[in-house]
């Protein structure tokens, strides 16, 4: 099967393991990670034509033809994407297994709603667990990017 | 200055591009994917582990079994009690049985499946004081009332001062079963080079590991290399020994060939938990709102396997008596084994369980007696110069500022808009206060380059986990040696590297390795100013070393052209510091820890009194943190203890049925998120002009659920003293109160 994947396509033989599995196993695309196994913690976050999806949850197969975004596609060279920015500017995180996630769900957040409440950034993000507890940075890192007001979507 | 600067984390660009080097993503030429088969029985003997269909299964290149294991594949703190992969029993649900080699996930799954295990059961026990009783199973025959530590803290005649008191309070308190939850798991890779041997291990003590590797595998330490990247989390679950052995026994297997484990979410709920804890305080009060004694009687839940918990039920001990001055006190703390996975360190170890019995008592027996609670716990809190319980006299303690300045910032603050809920909604505040002591006896040792082109290279074995130690040690450094911050950088863990360091863990690493860094930093400096001191033509007495350079009166040479002129592409020097108290063990007098961690909080809560739901308004968390090396790092630290600790508050209890744990996944078992949390939040850091570098990792996390637990009470009467506080429980408490 052909998976397409920050604007490259693939030849995978994904039988029937999970998206993350073959992001991280067979594309190397590793900054996503499998936190729970039963998309509860959103560590394993893609975009799947710009809607978050829990990357354990659904097989490689089933996303076949779709566009898939990870954390990769995100910046390819030294720059950061304004999301990522800010959150390293507000010091979004701790031990960052869940940046990733956090991220790619704050972009879909920003894309459908430019400028969200508290209230609609801590419902959009309350599949994201960071156990670390810098949600407070987090909720600030949303508002920040949003400010910005730069189009997010890459 | 570099201290007391937000700097953002050394890494941060990896950490929001995703790029930090977890050990989930290592790859090794020729490795292999190891997977563990584990007991379904919580107490069997084992009469069969029959690998010999396994071993058929194509890809399937080794198992290790009991069978493998010599005698001194057995480890444990302080009893050696656990194996490898269990022998001839079984003790609980989820204990390894044997480990699989294979070249794919799906060859091992599929042998795991094939090993055939034959158990005889025995009757097991779950629950410390059932297991305590006469007549319950035996769990190790060498303490055949399951009792492995029993800690004793005897300060003055507690039954003398009960008499002089005015009221009596007992109560007793309770902790489920909880999991540390790291988003990453516990992962650990092995490769023997003929008799060197190689780990790479997600833990928080690399040294620790390298030595129960020597003692079990009866080979030197400097064979034994272990290297330890950035953890994705570790929150003392990472705190001991846990996959490392098994795994390095399996790679043993392997011709060489490396083995990577890495643990799935339902089995990070079988390694290791906190300790389930069942706490009893009888405090004796005089009505001048004084205390004339107390008694504490702890029964923490190890588990099948003593672990660390023969180091950890000590400092529980200490930890269980509260920030106050009572004159007599005896504690003891007692480590019972049960058919459940071993205990170990969680997130304000001890502390957790002992300040929710402590701070919900001062609740208990103010309201009782008529008293404020802010104001009781103010007119008792321990000052610099009190003495202890054990005896020992304190200094640089802060709580009296920690509770105020918590109290002042919530207090201050305008009420809240409504929130949205289905009754009627009924505010209350609540206070809570801790009183830590960190790890008794241990040591830092600090190593650093400086090269001819003035990067300054520091060689560490603190473990960064999220926590920012590296940030804040590449500060800590770059300001004693009056460098630049961003000429800093940080090398290890790597045993084959950096030099030795106890453990990561406790809140020791800014005081502790800051202290080590700081002793490298002065040799650094004294080996500069003798180097300079022939070019300067001025004696070295008369020289000092700061912003990068060697000052004379007149004259100065910077760092780097003193390397360069003398012919040096680097120097190096190390530093070391290292603590040591002890305490009697009959008594539990003497000193129980080189400083205090303290920390408080103040709650504002809103209870619905239709639903029982409970909406965290304002939390205010203080900590006295000495020195701050790093605002927005400490700012964090509070934070994440609060919203941490709102979890076991709340939400976390691992449910079991036979042992077996029910709820192993992060959709039974809730964490906290963003949801989850104050609608205001605010941090409070208490420096202190001494300016001692303290830890700071812990300090806000024990006070949450007793200060949650009183204001629940402020707002409508009801008293919860089994954690976790659910609104179940809230309900059925109203229910009970309305019916008289």
């Amino acid at each position: 099967m052909i998976l397409s994947v920050n604007g490259s396509r693939y030849e995978v033989q994904a039988g029937t393991r999970t998206l993350v599995e073959v992001l991280r196993d067979d594309l190397n695309l590793v900054g996503t990670k499998e936190g729970c196994g039963v998309g509860m913690c959103g560590a394993c976050t893609v975009l799947v034509d710009g809607k978050p999806l829990s990357g354990c949850l659904v097989l490689a197969e089933q996303v076949a033809g779709k566009e898939i975004l990870t954390i990769e596609g995100l910046s390819q060279d030294e720059s950061l994407h304004p999301v990522q920015q800010a959150f390293l500017e507000q010091g979004a995180f701790q031990c960052a297994y869940c940046t990733p996630g956090f991220v790619l769900t704050t972009i879909a957040l920003l894309n459908e709603k430019p400028s969200p409440s508290d209230e609609e950034i801590r419902e959009y993000l309350a599949g994201n667990l960071c156990r670390c507890g810098s949600y407070q940075n987090i909720l600030q890192a949303v508002k920040s990017a949003s400010a910005t007001g730069v189009k997010h979507h890459t | 200055m570099a201290i007391g600067r937000s700097v953002p984390m050394l890494d941060s660009v990896a950490r929001v591009k995703g790029e930090v080097d977890y050990l989930v993503n290592l790859r090794l030429l020729n490795m292999l994917v190891g997977k563990i088969v584990r007991s379904q029985s919580p107490h069997a003997k084992l009469l069969k582990v029959d690998t010999t269909s396994a071993l058929q299964v194509p890809g399937v290149v080794a198992i290790l079994t009991g069978a493998d294991l010599g005698a001194s594949a057995f480890y444990g703190a302080a009893i050696k009690d656990q194996g490898v992969v269990a022998v001839d029993r079984v003790r609980y649900v989820g204990e390894p049985i044997a480990a699989i080699a294979a070249e794919s996930l799906d060859a091992a799954e599929e042998a795991a499946l094939l090993i055939d295990v034959e158990y005889e059961e025995m009757s097991s026990v779950f629950d410390a004081r059932e297991a305590i009783q006469s007549g319950a199973p035996t769990l190790h025959e060498k303490y055949p009332n399951n009792v492995f530590i029993h800690s004793r803290l005897r300060h003055g005649d507690v039954e003398a001062a009960f008499a002089e008191a005015d009221e009596i309070f007992e109560d007793t308190f309770t902790s489920p079963l909880a999991q540390q939850s790291s988003l990453e798991p516990h992962v650990t890779a092995a490769r023997w080079d003929g008799e060197q041997l190689t780990v790479w291990a997600a833990t928080q003590a690399p040294y620790m590991v390298r030595r129960v590797l020597s003692e079990i595998f009866g080979i030197e330490q400097n064979k034994i290399r272990v290297i330890v990247p950035s953890l994705g989390g570790a929150y003392g679950g990472k705190g001991h020994i846990r996959i490392e052995p098994l795994a390095a026994a399996m790679a043993r297997k392997t011709n060489g060939r490396p083995v990577k484990f890495v643990l799935s979410r339902a089995e990070e709920f079988v390694t290791v938990t906190k300790h389930a804890a069942s706490i009893t305080l009888k405090t004796g009060v005089k009505r001048d709102g004084t205390f004339t004694a107390r008694q504490v009687t702890i029964y923490w839940n190890g588990g099948a396997y003593a672990d660390a918990s023969p180091l950890l039920i000590p400092q529980g001990m200490v930890r269980s008596v509260g920030p106050y001055r009572i004159p007599a006190v005896h504690v003891d703390s007692i480590g019972v084994y049960t058919n459940l996975p071993p205990a170990g360190a969680y997130r304000g170890a001890m502390s957790s369980q002992t300040t929710w019995a402590y701070e919900s008592q001062m609740d208990i027996i103010a309201r009782r007696m008529g008293w404020d609670p802010l104001e009781f716990r103010l007119g008792n809190l321990f000052v610099s110069g009190d003495q202890f319980a054990t005896g020992e006299t304190l200094h640089d303690v802060h709580f009296v500022e920690c509770l105020e300045e918590a109290a002042k910032a919530m207090n201050a603050s305008s009420p809240l808009a409504p929130i949205p809920k289905m009754g009627q909604g009924k505010r209350g505040r609540g206070y809570g206060v801790m009183m830590k002591s960190t790890v008794s006896t241990s040591k830092s040792q600090a190593r650093m380059k400086l090269d001819d082109d003035g990067t300054l290279t520091l060689f560490t074995s603190t473990v960064e986990m999220g926590q920012g130690a590296h940030t804040a040690m590449a500060q800590i450094a770059a300001e004693a040696l009056g460098t630049a911050f961003e000429m800093v950088r940080v090398v290890g863990p790597d045993t084959e590297i950096t030099p030795f360091d106890s453990t990561t863990s406790a809140s020791r690493s800014t005081n502790m390795m800051g202290n080590a860094v700081l002793a490298a930093s002065a040799a650094v400096k004294k080996k500069l100013i003798e180097l300079a001191a022939p070019l300067l033509e001025t004696p070295a007495e008369e020289l000092r070393a700061e912003n990068g350079k060697v000052l004379a009166n007149e004259a100065f040479i910077p760092y780097a052209e003193i390397l360069k002129r003398n012919g040096l592409n680097s120097l190096e020097e190390s530093g070391e510091y290292s603590t040591a108290s002890k305490l009697d063990p009959e008594t539990g007098q003497g000193i129980s820890t080189p400083h205090w961690h303290q920390g408080a909080g103040a709650v504002e809560v809103e209870v619905d009194t239709e639903t029982g739901k409970i909406t965290i308004l304002r939390y205010t968390a203080s900590s006295f943190a000495g020195r701050i090396v790093n605002p927005r790092m400490a700012q964090l630290q509070n934070d994440g203890n609060v919203i941490f600790g709102l979890g076991p508050t709340l939400m976390e209890e691992m449910m079991l049925d036979g042992g077996q744990v029910t709820n192993p996944n992060l959709a039974d078992y809730p964490i906290p998120s963003i949801r989850d949390i104050p609608v205001e939040l605010v941090s409070v850091c208490i420096e202190s002009e001494e300016g001692e570098l303290h830890g700071i990792g812990e300090m806000t996390l024990p006070p949450v659920a007793p200060a949650v637990a009183n204001a629940i009470e402020d707002a409508v009467g009801v008293r919860i003293k089994d954690l976790p506080i659910t609104a179940e429980k809230i309900l059925q408490a109203l229910k009970e109160k309305s019916q008289p």
